[in-house]
């Protein structure tokens, strides 16, 4: 697992196609011990890329999800107070001396675990992925800041707790907020951009078995022309696969004018969106093929070849 | 490959141009990271050290976007030589693309300088500068500059700008307005002496003072959210006097609160970090917006530009929009319908400024202002400090 080939097999062999530039960055994540802060548009694949990074190393993942007004509490630690005041009121006969008392009700036992520190005492280092963190404010942030550089975490009733060993941590954000300098200099910095053509041929391909060749070459390059519309909501990796299951599904392997219309919910989720495309239908026009105006009207024909790929038939 | 005998060396200079010449944030740090991680990947392959490089040194997709270029030049110096790769902005030739650059790195960064290249011959191995000479980029961009002001008759008097310099009645001003607008509560719980949740852990903290009995409880209250500000001033010729009060409007408010600041004419200008310096107290000049300054405007152009380039990450509920401008447009007025529309839908207020307000009898009807009017929230016009300071009361922000 030390070079970047290697980490592209392994990534492969679970269905996840990484760029070379990807796998380097996780090389050096790995081998350097900083964690990394992957940007990029909606839906390529950030989150995912930490699953699989836990499942390669044969490691465990542990998410903080970011959101706003997330604090140190959620993120680090609580205690576990009910089971607190229990102790207190069940304690009160046992005669032993406030200080032992104290001392047990802030132990270990009575500490609830949230992600940060989970990650930083197991035993074996796990991935941490803390996603979506232009989510959380500032505040935040700057917490994050002081886990991230230290790795240590300092509970008033309990003394400093000292990484065991260092998890590898993969921020992920979209951009809906400047992050600081301050955080992105502590990190390794990966723009994942939307996959070129035969990337996303080849994603297509290892995560939905069975797609024609066809179809998945439409796909892609509807995805193409897609997302270089002015849109509002530009449609990610996820959304071509929805796509390629919800046409697999229906049992087509090829897009028509008349499919792309119906399916195209799979895709835009903005309204106004639907209307950008329609004006630019003549873009798309050549990707969906020779325009078959006797199928729209003639009910239905049969689509698939069944696997024949060479055979061709006469259409209606 | 390597212009200088050593790894260390190559490094070192290399980095010093990354920082100098295109504004990454390098520091010792980034410098041991990336020797490290040389460590790491085979130094005979090109794309490896070049992806590693990337991911160490970059920190932003700006940064990202001109990197592969900063390396083409550095360690492939010499003419035409494309750089096996697929990010798009290598594709462009040196000079482009080092223009394309400053236009998205935006103003954050400062403006190059041409000067830096004599600084660099002096660097380690001395002779073989070849690096230094094929990245001739700056010369060729301070001339792309210059002559980009809109009129040529107007030449003399469109001179970089300096940031006014704002007193304390302006700070006092964006205080008072700051202070006032707050969009609710925020969704975070802090310590207060009344509040409206109880604080079991504070409590419980303190009930140990008096044997486990909780006599004193604790309270969280929830903080108010302070909103995120976007300014853009309209720098065309016809606002030239007015855009001096909104830039000191900017000014005061960066003294206070966090705002992003743009000028636009025929086109968009981010010049945040200008107006950050300047409430700091350093004078500073509008250097490298030329073309947002004296130019005529297009108003609804400029904000589809910030929408697509920005919009993401300084747009949301939180974010109250100010635009200054007199809403004299020489652009479609369906484009600033448009870019209005989705400007109202993704901020809290929208606030126009507008100085033509003054004038007695003045009514919004010239085709931009009418196109823009059903998404402004606050139609105003803010001429001194204390007109700023009311400004706060005549805003709503939408929930």
């Amino acid at each position: 697992m030390t070079d970047a080939a290697a980490i592209q097999g392994r990534f492969r062999e679970r269905g996840f196609i990484v760029d070379e530039a990807f796998a380097t960055a996780l090389q050096i994540m790995l081998a350097i011990e900083k964690p990394l802060l992957i940007e990029g548009p909606a839906g390529v694949g950030k989150t995912e890329s930490a699953k699989v990074l836990a499942e390669v190393l044969g490691t465990e993942l542990i998410r903080l999800q970011c959101y706003e007004g997330l604090d140190a509490m959620a993120a680090l630690y609580e205690w576990n107070y009910p089971r607190q005041m229990l102790h207190a009121r069940l304690s009160e006969a046992d005669g032993s001396s406030l200080d032992a008392r104290e001392a047990y009700m802030f132990s270990e036992k009575f500490l609830l675990k949230r992600p940060l520190l989970e990650a930083i005492t197991r035993e074996r280092p796990p991935v941490l992925l803390i996603d979506e963190v232009d989510r959380a404010d500032e505040a935040f942030e700057a917490f994050l800041l002081e886990v991230l550089a230290e790795w240590q975490v300092t509970i008033p009733e309990l003394g400093t707790i000292r990484a065991t060993h260092k998890p590898h941590v993969i921020l992920t954000s979209n951009r809906t907020r400047e992050l600081s300098d301050a955080l992105r200099r502590r990190c390794l910095f990966l723009w994942l951009p939307y996959p070129s053509l035969d990337q996303e041929i080849e994603i297509l391909h290892a995560r939905v078995p069975g797609l024609s060749d066809r179809l998945a070459h439409q796909i892609a390059r509807l995805m193409e022309v897609l997302r270089g519309l002015p849109l509002q909501k530009a449609p990610g990796v996820a959304e071509s696969l929805d796509w390629a299951m919800a046409l697999m599904s229906l049992h087509r392997d090829r897009l028509d004018a008349s499919l792309l219309s119906q399916t195209l919910g799979c895709v835009l989720k903005v309204h106004e969106d639907h209307d950008v495309v329609h004006e630019h239908d003549a873009a798309l026009a050549p990707i969906l093929g020779s325009a078959t105006p006797g199928l729209e009207s003639g009910g239905y024909s049969l689509e698939t070849d069944f696997g024949f790929g060479s055979v061709s038939k006469p259409r209606a | 490959m390597y212009p200088f005998a050593t790894v260390p060396e190559n490094l070192a200079a290399f980095c010093r141009i990354l920082r100098r010449r295109y504004g990454f944030k390098i520091g010792p740090g980034e410098l041991l990271d990336a020797a490290r991680a040389l460590d790491v990947v085979s130094l005979a392959s090109e794309q490896a050290v070049r992806h590693a490089l990337r991911a160490v040194l970059s920190g932003t997709p700006e940064d990202a976007a001109v990197f592969d270029e900063a390396f083409a030049s550095f360690f492939f110096p010499g003419p035409a030589r494309v750089p096996r790769d697929e990010m798009p902005s290598t594709r462009r030739e040196p000079g482009s693309g080092a223009e394309g650059r400053e236009a998205d790195a935006t103003a954050a960064r400062s403006t190059p300088r041409p000067d830096v290249d004599v600084e660099d011959t002096s660097g380690p191995g001395g002779g073989a500068m070849t690096p230094f000479e094929a990245a001739e980029g700056p010369e060729e961009e301070a001339s792309v500059f210059a002559p980009s002001s809109y009129s040529p008759l107007e030449a003399d008097d469109v001179e970089a700008p300096e940031l006014p310099r704002v007193g304390r009645v302006w700070r006092e001003a964006a205080q008072a307005f700051v202070r006032r607008l707050h969009r609710g509560l925020s969704r975070r719980w802090r310590p207060a002496s009344r509040g409206r949740r109880f604080d079991l852990r504070r409590t419980l903290r303190a009930s140990l003072q008096t044997g486990g009995e909780a006599l004193a409880p604790r309270w969280l209250r929830r903080p108010r959210r302070a909103p995120r500000f976007v300014l853009l001033v309209d720098g065309s010729r016809s606002m030239s006097d007015h855009a001096r009060t909104a830039l000191k409007m900017a000014v005061a408010m960066a003294g206070v609160t966090r705002v992003e600041v743009f000028t636009f004419s025929t086109e968009l200008g981010r010049v945040t970090s200008e107006v950050r310096r300047a409430a700091a107290g350093e004078s500073c000049r509008l250097e490298g917006v030329h073309h947002a300054w004296a130019g005529g405007t297009s108003i609804g152009a400029c904000l589809r530009d910030f929408l697509r380039r920005f919009g993401g990450r300084m747009l949301g509920r939180d974010t109250v929009v100010m635009i200054a401008s007199d809403g004299l447009d020489v652009g479609a007025w369906e484009t600033l319908r448009s870019a209005m529309r989705e400007l109202h839908r993704r901020s809290a207020a929208v606030v126009w400024l507008n100085p033509l307000l003054e004038t007695p009898g003045y009514e919004p009807t010239a085709s931009g202002m009418r196109a823009a009017r059903p998404f402004v929230d606050t139609f105003a016009s803010v001429t001194d400090a204390a007109a700023f300071a009311r400004l706060s009361r005549l805003v709503r922000l939408r929930t």
